[in-house]
Parts: structure tokens; C-alpha cells; sequence
């Protein structure tokens, strides 16, 4: 990380590209990191978006954004990408573009989206070599309808469709993508800014597909006090159930290793999804297999 | 002018070439494929200056399509049947962004039972979405009408998208001769595409597509797709003074065909129309009245034209290659909806359903119909409504049951 | 055909158990023999945004659908919400519509404001809810005192409607509301029956829609699209807020980049003096700053109303 300008959190600009006034419920974790991925790539973007809590973002004749927004649908984010980055390529190349008016693309998507009916559309657009931008702000579930469980919901947590903790674990979305061998691929989180803002400046200065899982609490799905925003995001971080990390060139690195890994149980204890875990009796056998996930996770990992 | 023999598909993607298009978003589907396959190999050749984008669902094509005119580029694309109905949502939602640009479906009957072959379900699908349409009869339209679609789309009174129909086979692998009109005549007609300042840029924040949660807002912005698209009409009038100026080919959104004088209009859309015609003249011959009334385009609905058109007649016979579940026949419901309450309303509209999963319709079918018409007429009562599906077509189906092992099943056909 | 019909509205923020409010009345009511239609209503807004329920109930079958036009009985269980315009607790109150405000301010201070036309009675906040920086039970609070002020529902059927609406969630919660919903129905005893049914609306000398032709209009004009950016800002979110977050400045390091870099809503800036500052037009109130400040420089203190709507 030495090409960046971001080396504190004070050379985050703050521009307020992202204008206030959203309908986001209060603490929303995804609008924390889409406030700050929005200023590091400037006004000159387009985001276009699938169906989900920040299509609500813009409800006419309301936008908070400083560049522009396009509603696509749930399943064809990337592919209204590909549009927008073929028109403005091929009218650059016929002259009917001037540089200063060309745009970086963005996809604004959730994980309901981005783990289900948008998987295809992603896949392709990577395959396609599209030079764009993909954002998955996470909050581990259907969150603009409730907070039914998708396919990025983890192993334990309650949901509106499963009310006694779900028995299926986490989709590896970044291990998908990564797997597809796109230009970039990195995984964030609103609570740690400035390695947010590093990784969204390096995608900015690499052409092609770059993608980025952002890990996006949800005080209204999660069932946290919505002022315990940034405490669950350094929980998720500090206890290993959320690694930092980025791939270049086939290689993964972790950019932010815990140096001791708290207990699992302090980030999930933290949450109302989890509670069924603890009270009334504690669920030994799903807390030690969250766990175990953690820890074999982190046995692969090598550090350095 | 110059006529070279092609094919509907061809005709169709010279259609994209002469209206010079920026891109042309992608995906194959029978019988469709030829048209992609031949833009593709002509942006290989520099024959189109385009970019050609492969995409891997037609949901996503049209969703490009939809954000590349967003951005300013004119755009092409193609699809059928299947494809049409997978990218059904986006039809949808790109009408509603007001973005102009050409689809051309290749139709084809609809899954299940799956086919190949043509009929109009897949284009009627459509009907409601936001789309303009025009339904070709030869493949002369075919590339006449892709160029209209352009210059009605991308009016400043209409700005939505065009769906320009041929049918599978009949058109699509067809070669009929065409007379392509010259390309600097058509890029006189059509200019460079103007996205009107609503484009994305760079320095020129918009946000598009999004929510309107006020009922009231909501409604207007519907409304108004409704309106543009009828504001077709009164731009079909002009567009088509234009194009007749270069090619000679004057298009009227109905088409009277020895109407005018007839006691019995025949109502039908697409390739078929030709041989409905072929049917009027023999009729004709045998000292029938007799007459076609075929509207070009669905989307806008021409009512006005329909009702001039059929006004005082005895008789209307609805022909529909389409069956919508539950009611019938589409076309007859819309004719049956314009003529309603109209003075000179035809008393007497029969719906007759053909030409399904490319079902042939015979001459003799055409004058049974055209009968069975004549004497509701006289009864003064309408007939119900008649699939065209002969004895010998029964007992051929029930000797494919008989394989099909219908007679081992319990309670099979007799 | 219909008879009389009760009409009742409640309204409230998201998480503080309007909609369960509303099913608790109209359970109760059905209990007590009633047909019933009870619903809630809210839109794209999300937790702390104003919401509504409403309830109808009638002897016979209930012909009317949707919002309610004219109600007989509103009921407001956060105080705040009466100045957000879009809520719209005062759509449709006449002279003859009973309103109930659960709120810290006595009732002179409401009449003051409001002018009410009808009776208006002010609730205490619920014991359970003092305190706290949530609104729990200020839904079963307004749900009691509807009851009651219908006259139509007894004591026993309000208990079982509550013990229906909430089985499954504890009983802790489930006592807890029924205090607080029982406290509202003894308070309002001397008022029982106040709110009557309203008379539909007359189909003979009403005021007539003045409809429109509608044009077909530039592109522009007529897409759903918005030309500009951040026009959102005119949407005062602020007026969420149930918590204030309040900057002392001769605690605050004036490291304003550590809570505004928090701040999901990007509400904090750095004043000239290097102080953050709150934009309270749109702070939502979520207290992330709060925590996030290193040096407990930001109070979170409760938000309560103090002014007029126009």
C-alpha cells in the first residue's frame, strides 16, 4: 500500500459527494461505505444499481448522489454496466465523447442480489473483461424486505425465514470471484475507512473487472442498537469472522490480520440474530462450528 | 434502387446497418440467430462501425440495450420466443427510462409445449410494456420497418423504444427481394442519435430509472408512456411522408387491401396477410366482397384508422396467431375494444386462432372463415369463436397419443 | 350495505409497535363480536421513520378500503412525529375526531399547539418506556386507550387480544405491555365511549374532482428521472430523530474526521473552528458518533417536540 493517498483516516476526503436525506434507516452499515466509496471515486461516476435497500437511495425527485445513478433491476446490474461502458467507449472511439465527460462504473449492489439472481450477470461481466467497478454491500440477507435469509446469510444467524438460526454457511462470493480471475478482488467494511478507501483507489487505477464485498451491519436485520455501527464492524474484524483481504495477479494477501483473534462469541453475542445461540441455554455444537470456521479459515491463511 | 434476394433476418440486420448503429448488445435464439451472426460478421469486416457485446441472458441484453441509449449510443438488438419473455421485465422498466432504440423479435411459439416454430405469443407478450411495434408482412418491411422504428423512436415526441416483428421462418429464413434504400439517404433521414441531454456524463449528474413511491407521480409517469406512445401516431404521419420521399414505399398504420367496397374485412397481422391477400383476389374472382384490414402497427393501437377502415362492413373476421389463455384471440379483443359503440361498428366480429406453432393456413381455410363469417352475418348473431383444427388433424393427434402411450395411461383418451 | 363504522388511526415510528398497536385493537374488537379491517401503512422509510395503522370496526360487513378519510379516533404515540408533515396525523381531523397524544407535555401545552377543534387527551409516557432511549410501549399505550375510548371493548378482551398479538415473543414483553396498555384503558374510564362513528361520506352535495387532460409532455419533463445532484438534501431526516447527538465543544479535539467518517449519513462536518458540527436537518439520530468519539465529546440526549406544524 504505498502508492495511496490515504495513509489516515484524515486524508479520506470529505467532499459529502453523498448527500444527506436518504431513506436508510439510521445506522445503516451499506450507506456508511457507499458515503465513502463515493468520495474517493468522485463526482465523474455512474452507479447503476440492482434492486435492493439502496435502490431507495433515489426516490424521485430525490438523489443523494453527486454523479449518476441508474436503476436497473435485481438480476442485470453488470449488464447495465456493460451498456453504459460500451456507449461510452464506443462514442469516445467515433468522437461523440469528450474525455472529460467519460465515467467510471460503478454497480451498487446487496448481497441478495449479488449471491443469487446477479451471480450470472457478474460471472459474464468478468468474463467479458468489463472495466467496471462492483460493489456488494452485504448485510447477510434479503435487508430491503425484511431480512429474509439469502444466500449469504451465516450459519446461525436468525433471519425472517429462519427463525431458529439457519443451517446453511455463508456463500464465499469473494472465493466465486476470485475464482473467475477478474483484474481485482478485496473485501472491506465501513468501520475500517481507510483500508476502504485504499482498496477502492487501487480498483480505480486498474482497468477491468474489479470487485469488492463490502461487510455492511444492519442494525434493523442484525438486531443491534444502531449506535453500535462501528463496534460490530471492528468485532467482525478483531474476532476473524470478517478477513480483510485483497487478490492481485492470483495471489491473496490480507490486509489487515487480527494479531490476536477475540472469541467468535464477541461478535455474535453482540448481535439479536444470535441471541437464540445464548439464551436459553447456549447451542454449544453451532457456537463451535461457527468457530471451527473461523479458525480453519485463518489456518490457511499465511501471513506476511 | 437496387433489390438483392434476402432472407427477413438479413433484411433485418441491414436494417441496423443502414440506421448506422453505435452497438448492438447480443444473445442467440432460433430463429433469430442469422441476424446477430450477420452484424457480427460485418463489424468483423468494418462494415458496421459498432461494438458488438455478447451477453449471457436476453434479461441482460435488453438491460444493456436499455443503459447504452441511456448513455447516447444508438442501439440494436435482437431476440425471440424464449428470450423475449426472459427479458420481459426489462422490456418493462427500459419504456419507462423513454430510451429509443430498435429490438427486432423474430417470433416464435412459446414454452410449454417448447417449439421452434412461429406464431405471435411471444410478441403479444409485449403488447403492454411500453414498447412500440410494428409487425412486418414481407421482408422488404422487415428492414423498412427497422428503419421507421428508428425514426419514430427517437422522435422527440415519442422517445420510447421499437419492437419490429417478422415471423420465424415465414420471414426470418425467407429470401424475398429487397430494395435497400441508400445509406446516405438513410442517414440524412435518421442524423446521429440525440440522446436530448439526458445522457450520462461526466460532469452531468442525472439519476434514471429510479423509485417513484407517491401514487399520484407515479401514475403520471405511466400515463405519460401511454401518451408518447400515442403520440406515435400523429408522428407516424410525418415519418413516413419522409421515408416514402426516399424510397418510394408509403406506409400507412393500416393497410386497406380491396377493402373499401367489401361487405367482409378479413383482420390480421403479419406474414400471413400476404396470403390472406392472395385469398381476398380469389375471392374476388369467385364475386365475393371481400377485403384485408391489416394493421402495421400494434403499439400504438390504431384505432381510429381501424374503425375507418371497417366502417359499415357486415362482417369482421378476425384472424389471431395467438391464443391468450383464457379469453382468446388478442387482436379480436382490441378490434372488438376499438369498434365498440362506434358509428358504422361492423355488427357481426368473428375470431378465428391459427397459424400456432407455425401451423400452415391453407386457402380453403381462408374461404371457410370468410363463410363461416357470411353466415353469422346473416343469422345477425356472432359466432363463437373457432380454432382452425381440421378432423384429420385429430385423428392424427390421437394416433401420436397412442405412441405417446396415452392408451396405457389410466383415463387416456379413447 | 354497511352501518356505522369506527375509524380509528395510530400513529408512530417504526419499532415502536404501531402496526402490533393496531392489530391488538382490532383483534380485541373482533373478540367483542366486530367486523374488523386493520392494516399498516408505511413506505420505503425505514426504522424510525414515521408509520401509521388503522383500524376499522362495524356490526355489519366493512365496505370501505384503504387509508382512512375521515377518522373518528387518532391516536399519536410519539409526540415527534406530529411535525413531520409527511406522517400526516392531521389528514382528515374535524371538530368530531377524538385525538390522543402520548407525550411528556401536559394537555394545555398540546391544545396550545394543535388548537384542536375535538377532544384531545394527552397520555403520560409509559413507565416502561421512561428512560429509555427507545419507544417500546407507547404502541400498547395508544392501543388501551383506543379500546376504551371506542367504549366498546371490554378489559378481558383487550388482555386476550394483546396475549394473541404477542404470543411467541416472552413473557416478560407480553406483561409488560399489558401494563402499559391496561394503565391507558383505567386512565381513560371517565371518557369510555367518547369516540363515536363518523357518518361515511354523503354522495349528494360533495366536492367535485377537478380532473385534468393530461398532455403528452417533453421527454425530460415526463421521465422519471432527476436532473441534478443531491436534491435529497431537501429531505429533512432529521426530523427521524428520537436521540440528539449534542458536540461539547470544550470537549471535543476537534478530530471532527473520526465521527464524521462514522457518520453513515455524512451529517457531521467541521465548523470553522474545528468543532464538529451536527447538520441536525438530517441526522438521523443512530448515536454512532456518540460512541465513535474517542474522548466522549458527543452526548446522545432524548429528543422531544417543541414545535408547531404550519
Amino acid at each position: 500500500m504505498k502508492d495511496t493517498r490515504f495513509a489516515h483516516l484524515k486524508d479520506i476526503p470529505s467532499a459529502h459527494l453523498l448527500g444527506a436525506g436518504t431513506a436508510m434507516c439510521a445506522g445503516c452499515g451499506g450507506l456508511l461505505a457507499v458515503r465513502e466509496i463515493h468520495e474517493v471515486l468522485g463526482d465523474r461516476t455512474v452507479f447503476v444499481n440492482a434492486a435492493g435497500c439502496m435502490t431507495l437511495l433515489s426516490t424521485y425527485p430525490f438523489t443523494p448522489f453527486s454523479g449518476s445513478f441508474l436503476y436497473t433491476a435485481m438480476a442485470s446490474a453488470p449488464a447495465g454496466a456493460q451498456g453504459v461502458r460500451d456507449a461510452l467507449d464506443v462514442l469516445a472511439r467515433k468522437g461523440r465523447l469528450a474525455p472529460e465527460d467519460d465515467l467510471s462504473v460503478v454497480v451498487l449492489t446487496g448481497d441478495g442480489s449479488a449471491s443469487g439472481m446477479g451471480l450470472s450477470a457478474t460471472s459474464a461481466a468478468i468474463d467479458r473483461g468489463l472495466d467496471f467497478l462492483y460493489v456488494c454491500y452485504d448485510n447477510e440477507g434479503y435487508g430491503n424486505t425484511g431480512q429474509q435469509a439469502s444466500a449469504t446469510t451465516p450459519l446461525g444467524a436468525r433471519t425472517a425465514t429462519t427463525e431458529r438460526g439457519s443451517v446453511a454457511s455463508k456463500k464465499d462470493l469473494f472465493g466465486i470471484w476470485a475464482a473467475n480471475r477478474p483484474a481485482y478482488v478485496a473485501t472491506a467494511i465501513g468501520s475500517e475507512p481507510v483500508d476502504l478507501a485504499r482498496k477502492v483507489e487501487k480498483a480505480s487505477k486498474i482497468r477491468g473487472p474489479k470487485l469488492l464485498l463490502v461487510l455492511a451491519p444492519c442494525p434493523t436485520g442484525w438486531g443491534f442498537e444502531s449506535d453500535q455501527l462501528v463496534e460490530i464492524g471492528r468485532l467482525a474484524v478483531k474476532t476473524g469472522a470478517w478477513p480483510l483481504k485483497e487478490v492481485e495477479g492470483g495471489k491473496i494477501v490480507h490486509t489487515k490480520v487480527p494479531p490476536k483473534r477475540a472469541p467468535v462469541e464477541e461478535y455474535l453475542r453482540a448481535q439479536g440474530r444470535f441471541a437464540h445461540l445464548f439464551e436459553p441455554s447456549r447451542d454449544e455444537a453451532t457456537l463451535a462450528s461457527i468457530q471451527q470456521s473461523v479458525d480453519a479459515y485463518w489456518r490457511t491463511v499465511t501471513v506476511g | 434502387m437496387s433489390r438483392a434476394l434476402m432472407t427477413g433476418n438479413v433484411a433485418a440486420a441491414w436494417g441496423a446497418r443502414l440506421a448506422n448503429v453505435d452497438y448492438i448488445p447480443a444473445f442467440p435464439i432460433t430463429p433469430q440467430t442469422e441476424i446477430i451472426e450477420t452484424l457480427a460478421s460485418w463489424v468483423d469486416e468494418g462494415l458496421v462501425d459498432a461494438k458488438l457485446t455478447m451477453l449471457e441472458s436476453e434479461h441482460s441484453m435488453v438491460t444493456a440495450a436499455g443503459a447504452a441509449a441511456a448513455t447516447g449510443a444508438r442501439v440494436f438488438t435482437a431476440t425471440s420466443s424464449q428470450g423475449l419473455l426472459y427479458a420481459l421485465e426489462m422490456l418493462y422498466a427500459v419504456a419507462g427510462w423513454r430510451v429509443p432504440f430498435v429490438m427486432v423479435n423474430v417470433s416464435r411459439g412459446v414454452a410449454s409445449p417448447i417449439t421452434l416454430e412461429p406464431d405471435h405469443e411471444d410478441i403479444l407478450a409485449a403488447r403492454d410494456s411500453g414498447f412500440l411495434q410494428l409487425h412486418a408482412a414481407t421482408c422488404q418491411e422487415v428492414v423498412d420497418f427497422v428503419l421507421l422504428g428508428y425514426a419514430l423512436g427517437e422522435d422527440p415526441r415519442v422517445r420510447l423504444p421499437v419492437l419490429v416483428n417478422e415471423d420465424g421462418f415465414q420471414l426470418s429464413f425467407t429470401r424475398e427481394p429487397v430494395a435497400l434504400p441508400a445509406a446516405s439517404d438513410i442517414a440524412e433521414l435518421l442524423g446521429t442519435f440525440d440522446p436530448m441531454g439526458s445522457a450520462l456524463r461526466g460532469g452531468n449528474p442525472t439519476s434514471q430509472g429510479i423509485a417513484v413511491l407517491d401514487p399520484s407521480a407515479y401514475s403520471y409517469f405511466r400515463y405519460e408512456i401511454h401518451l408518447a406512445s400515442r403520440a406515435a401516431l400523429a408522428a407516424w404521419d410525418e415519418v413516413a411522408v419522409s421515408f416514402a420521399e426516399i424510397t418510394g414505399r408509403r406506409y400507412e398504420p393500416v393497410e386497406v387491401y380491396r377493402a373499401d367496397d367489401a361487405e367482409v374485412a378479413i383482420v390480421a397481422i403479419g406474414s400471413f396477410s400476404t396470403k390472406l391477400k392472395e385469398a381476398v383476389d380469389r375471392l374476388r374472382d369467385a364475386g365475393q366482397r371481400v377485403g384485408l384490414v391489416r394493421p402495421l402497427l400494434l403499439r400504438p393501437f390504431p384505432d381510429a384508422q381501424l374503425r375507418e377502415a371497417l366502417a359499415g362492413k357486415k362482417g369482421v373476421l378476425v384472424f389471431d396467431q395467438n391464443l391468450s389463455m383464457g379469453k382468446g384471440g388478442v387482436l379480436h379483443t382490441e378490434v372488438c375494444s376499438a369498434l365498440y359503440g362506434a358509428r358504422g361498428a361492423p355488427p357481426i366480429v368473428a375470431s378465428f386462432i391459427g397459424g400456432l406453432g407455425g401451423r400452415d393456413l391453407p386457402s380453403e381455410e381462408i374461404y371457410a372463415m370468410v363463410d363461416e363469417t357470411l353466415a353469422a352475418v346473416q343469422r345477425g348473431e356472432a359466432p363463437p369463436p373457432r380454432l382452425l383444427f381440421t378432423h384429420r388433424e385429430l385423428t392424427q393427434q390421437r394416433r401420436l397419443q397412442v405412441i405417446a402411450g396415452v392408451e396405457r395411461a389410466k383415463g387416456g383418451a379413447p | 350495505m354497511s352501518g356505522a363504522v369506527y375509524r380509528v388511526r395510530l400513529h408512530g415510528r417504526g419499532g415502536q409497535g404501531i402496526k402490533t398497536a393496531g392489530r391488538v385493537l382490532g383483534t380485541a374488537l373482533f373478540l367483542e363480536g366486530f367486523e374488523v379491517q386493520d392494516a399498516p401503512r408505511y413506505g420505503a422509510e425505514r426504522r424510525g421513520a414515521p408509520i401509521f395503522a388503522f383500524v376499522r370496526a362495524a356490526r355489519g360487513p366493512i365496505l370501505e378500503r384503504g387509508a382512512i378519510q375521515r377518522p373518528d379516533l387518532v391516536l399519536v404515540a410519539d409526540d415527534t412525529v406530529v411535525v413531520v408533515p409527511a406522517a400526516g396525523v392531521l389528514a382528515g381531523v374535524t371538530s368530531r375526531t377524538v385525538m390522543v397524544l402520548c407525550s411528556e407535555q401536559p394537555e394545555d401545552v398540546w391544545r396550545a399547539r394543535l388548537a384542536p377543534k375535538g377532544p384531545l387527551h394527552v397520555l403520560p409516557l409509559p413507565l416502561e418506556d421512561r428512560g429509555a432511549t427507545s419507544l417500546r410501549h407507547v404502541g400498547m399505550a395508544c392501543a388501551g386507550a383506543a379500546a376504551r375510548l371506542l367504549g366498546v371493548v371490554s378489559l378481558a378482551s383487550l388482555r386476550k387480544a394483546i396475549e394473541t398479538e404477542l404470543a411467541g415473543v416472552g413473557r416478560a414483553a407480553i406483561d409488560s405491555s399489558l401494563a402499559a396498555a391496561e394503565r391507558s384503558f383505567v386512565a381513560l374510564s371517565e371518557h369510555a365511549g367518547a369516540a363515536a362513528p363518523g357518518e361515511p361520506i354523503a354522495a349528494s352535495g360533495y366536492e367535485r374532482p377537478v380532473f385534468v387532460e393530461l398532455l403528452c409532455e417533453p421527454v425530460l419533463e415526463a421521465t422519471a428521472m432527476v436532473h441534478g445532484a443531491r436534491t435529497s438534501e431537501l429531505v429533512k431526516t432529521g426530523l427521524w430523530r428520537t436521540v440528539r447527538p449534542e458536540v461539547h465543544a470544550e470537549l471535543c479535539h476537534k478530530c471532527h474526521w473520526i465521527c464524521a467518517s462514522s457518520c453513515p449519513d455524512g451529517a457531521i462536518s467541521a465548523s470553522e473552528s474545528g468543532v464538529a458540527r451536527v447538520d441536525y436537518d438530517h441526522c438521523k439520530g443512530c448515536g454512532v458518533c456518540v460512541v465513535a468519539c474517542p474522548h466522549h465529546a458527543i452526548a446522545a440526549v432524548p429528543e422531544r417536540s417543541t414545535e408547531v406544524p404550519k
